[in-house]
């Protein structure tokens, strides 16, 4: 039977130790998202608040389980920039974190998933394009949802 | 010795069981994914023109690299002997472990898909339970490493049946339900084509995207993992890459482009699910009926796609050890050659992260910043790579290459040099912030490149350790 050096244990620990260390250290610098009530239709309220015209809204339930509804916005601003927003509320924290999951769990290829979420209290955010001066416009407005 | 086999350092025969098509299917696997569909399909005509510049930038540079390095250098190790041989132990080491290490992040997330496609295939609600998702994204985890445990006779086995059955098949079904669909004169929602609806737009906002292209046919290097098993690497690995290409790049073009044609762009919600967008195609083609077989071949593809990338580096990695670079506690093969001790410890630490995936809540952010940093990483390898494509024709021109990259010089130059400014891009865009980012730029950088640092820098701490213990003699014992 053989045995190992301390040297080859402590590479080994190393090993695990500096693999795990970014995991640990990103989910400690991350905001949480808490489940809890947001009231309103917080985009809405946003895209108000910060000037840009709301062009449509439609109604929308997606096709997930605990899903309980939520709008289709279409939005512009002035520099003629036009953004997708998709708003859902989920029944539960369980339900809401399966989405971010899914969402999280289908990238293109190896890199990110399309578009941004954003987790708004029993709400997602999903806006398309991920990178877009409309939704950095919104974000400030949006997180003032999330604190308040 | 029989034809059939050959030794590796440490006496443990490795059997020549791969060949052209095995080759082939080990980087369809790997890349080929029903995933992208519906995120591409949701850019219409101009997925053709995406697909083109991610063919241009990446696609066709990788295969001919990898085909040119398979060749010349067809030890086994992949990533690692190309890389070696033009920068050294370091250089290869590295390259691989930045490899294996992007695995460890992004397991979670084809675990996740695996386990919530395989729920909506039975009954969607358990995707919400943190249970179920736990127990099979480990059974699928354990089990696929179950499988690489018993060599690369069953591995190979397992993928060519299962890249038939979970990606090639689901995507012939869609491409040939598309055709119906056009054929039966049923509404196509795309406007009409022109040229001008096929030029992808590229701007500010659309740069992260942009990247994401870059890497889309990540995993073209798969196939040389498995040079040490491959019975004639020399003939097989360029038409393996050239195989595997064109069915990669048919499959994925026809099938998002029918996916684009029936389902409208508003209806392509990407936050409801790759599974959702597939019901929908489905349903509208008036085959319902089939949405759950395609969910469970679907779960199959995605299990096959992980086995491909659980496998590939994790030989690499024992490889690695056998040389004498890591210590011999990473250097335990079976009597199926399979390195036991490299698939145990990434099992363990996949299943650590796996679970802090899944019951941690509210990771949405944290994980964006993985997945960027798994992004970082791949570009690592990729730019080693081109690198070494491009160095190794000035520092070992005269070694035997059965295929090269035609055009001489600037043939190398022009196809290195793209590929790497493809990569280099992917990373430097890789570090933009999303604008809905709570944390400060600065931070989420520091995060970003930290992590990437961390889970990059190991190799160079063993080849400090290095002891001249950890080698083996000839005949394998230490």
């Amino acid at each position: 039977m053989s045995t190992f050096s301390r040297l080859e244990v402590g590479l080994l620990i190393f090993l695990i130790i500096v693999v795990v260390l970014p995991f640990g250290l990103i989910l400690v610098i991350a905001e949480e998202s808490p489940y809890h009530q947001v009231f309103g239709e917080p985009v809405k309220e946003a895209a108000q608040a910060t000037g840009i015209t709301i062009t449509s809204v439609k109604d929308t339930t997606w096709n997930l389980p605990g899903a309980i509804g939520g709008k289709t916005y279409v939005l512009t601003d002035n520099a003629g920039e036009v953004v997708t927003v998709y708003t859902q509320s989920f029944d539960s924290a369980q339900s809401r974190e399966a989405a971010i999951r899914l969402y999280n769990a289908q990238p293109v290829g190896r890199g990110k998933p399309v578009g941004s979420l954003v987790v708004l209290g029993q709400h997602l955010v999903y806006v398309t394009p991920a990178n877009s001066n409309i939704l950095k416009n919104l974000a400030p407005e949006l997180i003032k949802k999330i604190s308040s | 010795m029989s034809e059939e086999q050959t030794s590796q350092s440490n006496g443990i025969p490795s059997k020549k069981v791969l060949g052209l098509f095995a080759l082939a299917m080990i980087n369809v696997a790997a890349v080929l994914s029903i995933r992208n569909f519906p995120s591409m399909a949701v850019y219409g005509w101009s997925c053709i023109g995406w697909y083109i510049l991610g063919a241009v930038m990446f696609l066709i540079p990788i295969s001919l690299a990898g085909a040119e390095l398979a060749t010349g250098w067809p030890q086994g190790g992949g990533v690692y002997a190309w890389v070696k041989q033009a920068f050294g132990e370091k250089g290869g080491f590295t390259a691989l472990f930045c490899e294996w290490s992007n695995n460890l992040v992004w397991f979670p997330t084809v675990l996740s898909f695996i386990a919530s496609t395989l729920a909506f295939a039975l009954t969607p609600a358990l995707a919400n339970s943190p249970f179920y998702m736990f127990s099979v994204m480990m059974i699928a985890f354990w089990g696929t490493t179950a499988i690489a445990y018993f060599g690369e006779e069953a591995s190979t086995k397992f993928g060519n049946v299962g890249v038939i059955l979970g990606s090639i098949i689901p995507a012939i079904l869609i491409i040939l339900l598309g055709v119906w669909w056009m054929g039966s004169g049923q509404a196509i929602v795309l406007p009409p084509l022109t040229l001008a609806a096929m030029v992808p737009t590229i701007n500010v906002t659309t740069l992260p995207f942009f990247a994401t292209i870059v890497l889309l046919f990540a995993g073209m290097e798969m196939a040389g993992f498995h040079a040490l098993e491959t019975r004639n690497p020399q003939k097989d690995f360029p038409r393996a890459m050239a195989l595997s290409a064109v069915i990669i790049v048919v499959c994925t073009v026809l099938a998002t482009l029918a996916i684009a044609m029936v389902i409208p762009a508003n209806q392509l919600n990407l936050a409801s699910g790759v599974m959702q967008a597939i019901e929908y195609f489905f349903k509208a083609a008036g085959v319902p009926w089939l949405v759950g077989p395609m969910a469970v071949l679907i779960t199959l593809g995605g299990v096959v796609s992980l086995a491909a990338w659980l496998i590939g580096p994790a030989k690499g990695l024992g490889i690695v050890a056998e040389e004498g670079n890591m210590p011999p506690l990473f250097d335990r093969t079976n009597k199926y050659g399979a390195p036991v001790a490299v698939l145990v410890i990434q099992a363990l630490i996949g299943s650590v992260i796996s679970l802090l995936y899944v019951f941690l809540p509210s990771v949405n952010q944290a994980y964006w910043i993985l997945s960027a940093m798994t992004v970082e990483l791949l570009c690592i390898v990729y730019v080693l790579v081109f690198a070494s494509v491009i160095k190794l024709r000035y520092s070992q021109p005269n070694t035997p290459r059965p295929f090269k990259i035609p055009g001489g010089m600037i043939g190398i130059w022009l196809v290195g040099g793209l590929g790497m400014f493809g990569t280099i891009f992917a990373f430097i865009v890789g570090l933009m912030p999303p604008s809905y980012f709570t944390t400060s730029g600065f931070v989420y950088v520091g995060s970003v490149l930290l992590g990437t640092f961390l889970l990059a820098v190991p190799p160079l701490v063993f080849l400090k350790f290095k002891k001249s213990s950890w080698c083996k003699p000839a005949g394998g014992v230490r």
